[in-house]
């Protein structure tokens, strides 16, 4: 789910290549943490088939969720550290859905940092895939899998951010904590709320790192790096129509199929208000800053308080960075229709689930009642699913904090770029922890801007990432690690 | 298939309006010397046992497994004395033929019902759809009217005919088909491929008509005639897929549900042939004057006159609505599969039923006009079609054989229809058998009410059922005793 379509799924894009002399006086390069006496960089080229190794062999774990058995995963991790000789432990609520932490200790001048990753996958359609999703193909440079980019990429950078750290004995102010949670992808009552509630001394942290942000490509180079520091709350809507069943050879007016699609058409085509907060706000002001003039244009235009131009720069990020249109506003996805169980039968009933991203101050009561209005049929109810619901997180993450600074200089050194802060579209499991006042990072490998449209995005049915640039994340991890937690 | 007339939803009927002008009673056949008409009274709890019988036997189909309705009727056609063969594609889809001889001096007429009922869910019914509840003077169960009343009826027919040992100018042929819910291949189609000598006869009768009754007296009879065209058209909307969190233009769902609501507030093209414009003439012709004005201005040369006699009867007569023209019902919608993923792809899946005369090229046509939509596809899928065949004549003897028996059993007149649904008898018919669609009397208030076939509380009067195998056995009797 992670930030889930997080940058990555982004629309084709801020397309336009962005003005390249903000590039090159933007950022000296300062010298990467651990490049003085104690020897704490690996030589990363010859970690690359041990990257490989770890990436690929989590990736073909088959954890859709669900069912999720995660333990799959868990079990394997346990096996890695334990040979590392990294104490890990594994905690479940149900034994095929288990969850692993791990722990290098400090000397605990500072309070621990918390870096985790989510072991579960969402569904495949097999047939959709040209190679198998629980392959791990390596094409073209890139590997294919379910999870390759949600969230095996933080999985792995987290392993081997663990093993260098022990291989290269660091000496750490804090303790640093790996987890693996299951669960992430709708069933959090086995991995995150799980761990917070009945295990929270074994991941309580000062800070966190996990999915939600990343370094964004467009045609082939970073153009700048988002760190997710607020997200979105989850709620599912759905709609229910009830007519009168009967024989498909005499159409009713009262046919359940119908009204029920009259009603997701216009929610489908209904865009909710644009509303803005402080991260997003500063996000469009920064990505303006940035993108090149004809792009740029859209960003101030969508912060216009002139209803013309924010509607002109709105239409233009829906059709071009749906991403961005997403950040926008409470949005709407009808993600599934199911009525009707025979071709010559008119069904009673059919209903439809919408995929509800509701911005940090939503009223829910009162956008249900907007979506109601919308709809307009007294045959359709409108309702709330019962779904797991993450708490809205009572911190967001600071800007002027050690975290931020460390991955912001990181972002300049290995990525060449600037750090936006973001508002994930997509839920992840920092919600909980958040909510406990642990100020969370959402990070990830970098994407190419072209692949969201493309078909091969996050949850998509070619999920895929560059070998390349799964280096250079777990270097970043490692890198970022390195700078919050070494003695100094 | 039967949609019958329970879809109707006829307003305003002036009570007794009809009854009065109706021809004087007419004896039944067989009242003179031979003893040619059983104690109806004493033979109830033998129809309604058989009748639950066969309720209770689950046909869904699919699978079908109409070989249990042929396992049952066999013994108690073999207990009988009556002669039955069992004739099978697959061994759990069986169909059975019975006959009784006659002396020759007449071709053949076959009586027929199909075995297999459509699907449930079960959830949503309050008896236990393969229960066959009996409740407030109703039987309640899935083919209580679609097709197990035929069924009986048929079986009664010849154990009567048996019993009483009547002797006939022609040959009755029953016939136990399997397959009608959308796989004649293992039923009708078999049949008449394979093993057309066993069932060739001059005439049929088969599911497709019947007597509605509105405030609980029968009003008028009918008879089919001729019958739509089935055919499936597919709306199948392609899109990027994706997360939940990022709405994309592109999302099949939204696309999908657009072209359907657009397809379903469609209305095509009003087009009469020569059943329908008999219909509602006749129709028009005992009706009470309010309702009377519909069923003449639809027939009106007039687009404006005919457009309000439509709307009125899309509302309230759903069954006179698709009459009028090719309907097209969407009737399934699947897409998605996790509530977070837009997914690909969705579909659509619409009944389309085609006026006899219908090109089903150019009314593909108008739908991808109507959908509008490059997103979205739009074809037929590939389903067992029935062949087109000439309307049954009129003028006949089996139509009048029934028009008799509807005034003296029922007192009402009988229209000649065009069935909205397909039923077995296109393959007869396409083989130049005239074929005639009977039932028993359905309360017109039924469907709109949620009563009627297919529904999930079908059900079927008992008393109806009895007055239903009655009329049955005495057309046969009619149409085949030895004179």
């Amino acid at each position: 789910m992670t930030l889930a379509a997080g940058l990555r799924a982004k629309g084709s894009g801020l397309a336009v290549a962005l003005a390249s002399l903000a590039l090159a006086t933007a950022f000296a390069q300062t010298p990467m943490p651990g490049s003085g006496s104690v020897r704490l960089q690996p030589d990363w080229t010859s970690l690359e088939p041990e990257i490989m190794q770890q990436f690929q062999t989590v990736l073909r774990f088959d954890t859709r969720n669900p069912p999720g058995n995660e333990h799959l995963v868990a079990d394997y991790l346990k096996g890695v550290f334990d040979k590392a000789g990294i104490p890990a432990q594994i905690f479940a609520l149900d034994a095929n859905r288990s969850n692993l932490v791990a722990r290098l200790k400090g000397n605990g001048k500072k309070k621990p940092l918390l870096i985790m990753g989510h072991s579960d996958v969402v569904t495949v359609d097999e047939a959709k895939w040209k190679f198998p999703p629980f392959s791990a193909t390596r094409d073209g440079g890139w590997v294919y899998a379910r999870g390759t980019v949600d969230d095996k990429d933080n999985l792995a950078g987290g392993l081997m951010t663990m093993l260098l750290l022990k291989r290269f004995n660091v000496p750490l102010d804090r303790d640093v904590i790996f987890l693996s949670e299951a669960g992430e992808e709708g069933s959090s009552n086995f991995g995150m709320q799980f761990m917070v509630n009945q295990h929270y001394p074994e991941i309580e942290a000062e800070y966190c790192l996990a999915e939600g942000g990343g370094a964004i490509r467009i045609g082939g180079v970073a153009k700048y790096t988002t760190v997710e520091t607020l997200e979105k709350i989850p709620r599912g809507i759905e709609l229910v129509a009830h007519g009168i069943s009967g024989h498909g050879s005499i159409p009713l007016k009262s046919n359940a199929i119908v009204h029920l699609a009259g009603a997701v058409a216009k929610v489908g085509q209904w865009r909710p208000e644009i509303r803005f907060n402080e991260t997003t706000g500063t996000y469009f002001r920064g990505l303006a800053q940035i993108a090149a003039p004809e792009n740029a244009k859209y960003y101030r235009d969508v912060l216009s308080t002139d209803p013309k131009l924010r509607a002109a720069a709105d239409e233009w990020l829906f059709e071009n960075e749906p991403l961005h249109s997403s950040m926008l506003r409470t949005s709407v996805s009808p993600n599934i229709f199911a009525g009707g169980y025979r071709s010559n039968v008119i069904p009673s009933e059919a209903k439809a689930t919408l995929d509800v991203r509701a911005l940090p101050d939503e009223d829910p009561i009162r956008f249900l009642e907007q979506v109601k209005k919308i709809v307009d049929d007294p045959a359709v109810d409108v309702h709330f699913t019962a779904q797991n619901v993450r708490p809205a997180s009572a911190f967001d993450a600071r800007l002027d904090s050690e975290p931020y600074k460390v991955l912001e200089a990181a972002a300049k050194r290995i990525y060449n770029t600037v750090t936006l802060p973001t508002m994930s579209t997509g839920a992840t499991d920092m919600a909980p922890l958040r909510a406990r006042g642990v100020q969370c990072f959402g990070i990830g490998a970098a994407i190419d801007m072209e692949d969201g449209p493309k078909g091969f995005g996050m949850h998509s049915d070619q999920e895929r990432l560059l070998e390349t640039e799964l280096y250079r994340f777990v270097r970043y991890n490692y890198e970022v690690v390195v700078d919050l937690a070494r003695a100094k | 298939m039967r949609a019958g007339l329970q879809g109707l939803g006829l307003r305003a009927w002036g009570i007794a309006y009809l009854a009065a002008t109706l021809s004087a009673q007419a004896p039944p056949p067989g009242s003179g010397s031979v003893r040619l008409q059983p104690d109806w009274t004493a033979v109830e709890p033998e129809i309604l046992r058989h009748y639950q019988a066969v309720l209770r036997l689950d046909t869904t189909n699919p699978p079908g497994n109409e070989h249990l309705a042929v396992e049952y009727l066999k013994q108690v056609l073999d207990a009988e004395g009556i002669p039955s063969q069992i004739f099978a594609l697959d061994p759990n889809r069986s169909n059975l033929v019975a006959r009784l001889k006659g002396t020759g001096r007449k071709r053949p007429l076959l009586i027929m019902g199909h075995t297999d009922d459509v699907t449930v869910d079960a959830s949503k019914w309050k008896f236990p759809p393969f229960s066959a509840t009996r409740d407030g003077g109703y039987v309640y169960a899935r083919g209580a009217i679609d097709d197990k009343d035929n069924l009986t009826a048929g079986l009664m027919t010849l154990v009567m005919l048996k019993r009483l040992k009547v002797p006939l100018d022609r040959d009755v042929i029953f016939l136990a088909e399997s397959g009608e819910e959308g796989n004649s291949n293992f039923g009708i189609q078999f049949m008449v491929a394979q093993h057309f000598d066993q069932i060739d006869a001059e005439y049929c009768f088969a599911e497709g008509g019947g007597v509605t009754r509105i405030g609980g007296e029968a009003r008028f009879a009918t008879v089919q005639a001729t019958e739509k065209i089935p055919r499936g058209i597919e709306l199948v909307a392609h899109g990027i897929s994706g997360h939940g969190s990022i709405p994309l233009k592109s999302n099949a769902i939204v696309h999908l549900a657009a072209a359907v609501a657009r397809v379903g507030d469609w209305r095509p093209d009003i087009r009469f042939n020569e059943t329908t414009g008999s219909y509602f003439r006749g129709l028009a012709a005992i009706s009470p004057p309010d309702v009377a004005a519909h069923y003449r201005d639809v027939l009106s040369a007039d687009p404006k006159v005919r457009a309000a006699a439509d709307d009125w009867l899309v509302e309230h007569e759903p069954q006179h609505a698709s009459m009028l023209r090719t309907s097209v019902s969407p009737n399934i919608f699947a897409g998605g599969y996790r509530s977070n993923v837009i997914p690909s792809e969705a579909k659509a899946t619409l009944d389309v039923r085609m006026l006899p005369d219908e090109d089903p090229a150019r009314f593909l046509e108008q739908v991808t006009h109507v959908v509008n939509d490059p997103a979205v596809d739009v074809r037929f899928p590939s389903q067992n079609t029935r062949p087109p065949g000439a309307a049954a004549r009129l003028d006949s003897e089996p139509f009048k054989a029934i028009d008799a028996a509807n005034k003296r059993m029922y007192n009402v007149p009988t229209l000649p229809t065009m069935s909205t649904f397909a039923t077995d008898m296109a393959q007869l018919r396409a083989k130049g058998m005239q074929c005639y669609g009977i039932g028993p009397a359905v309360d017109l208030e039924d469907g709109p009410k949620g009563f009627g076939m297919h529904s999930d509380q079908e059900r079927l009067l008992e008393s109806e059922l009895y007055r239903f195998v009655r009329f049955n056995y005495e057309v046969v009797l009619d149409l085949a005793r030895a004179r």
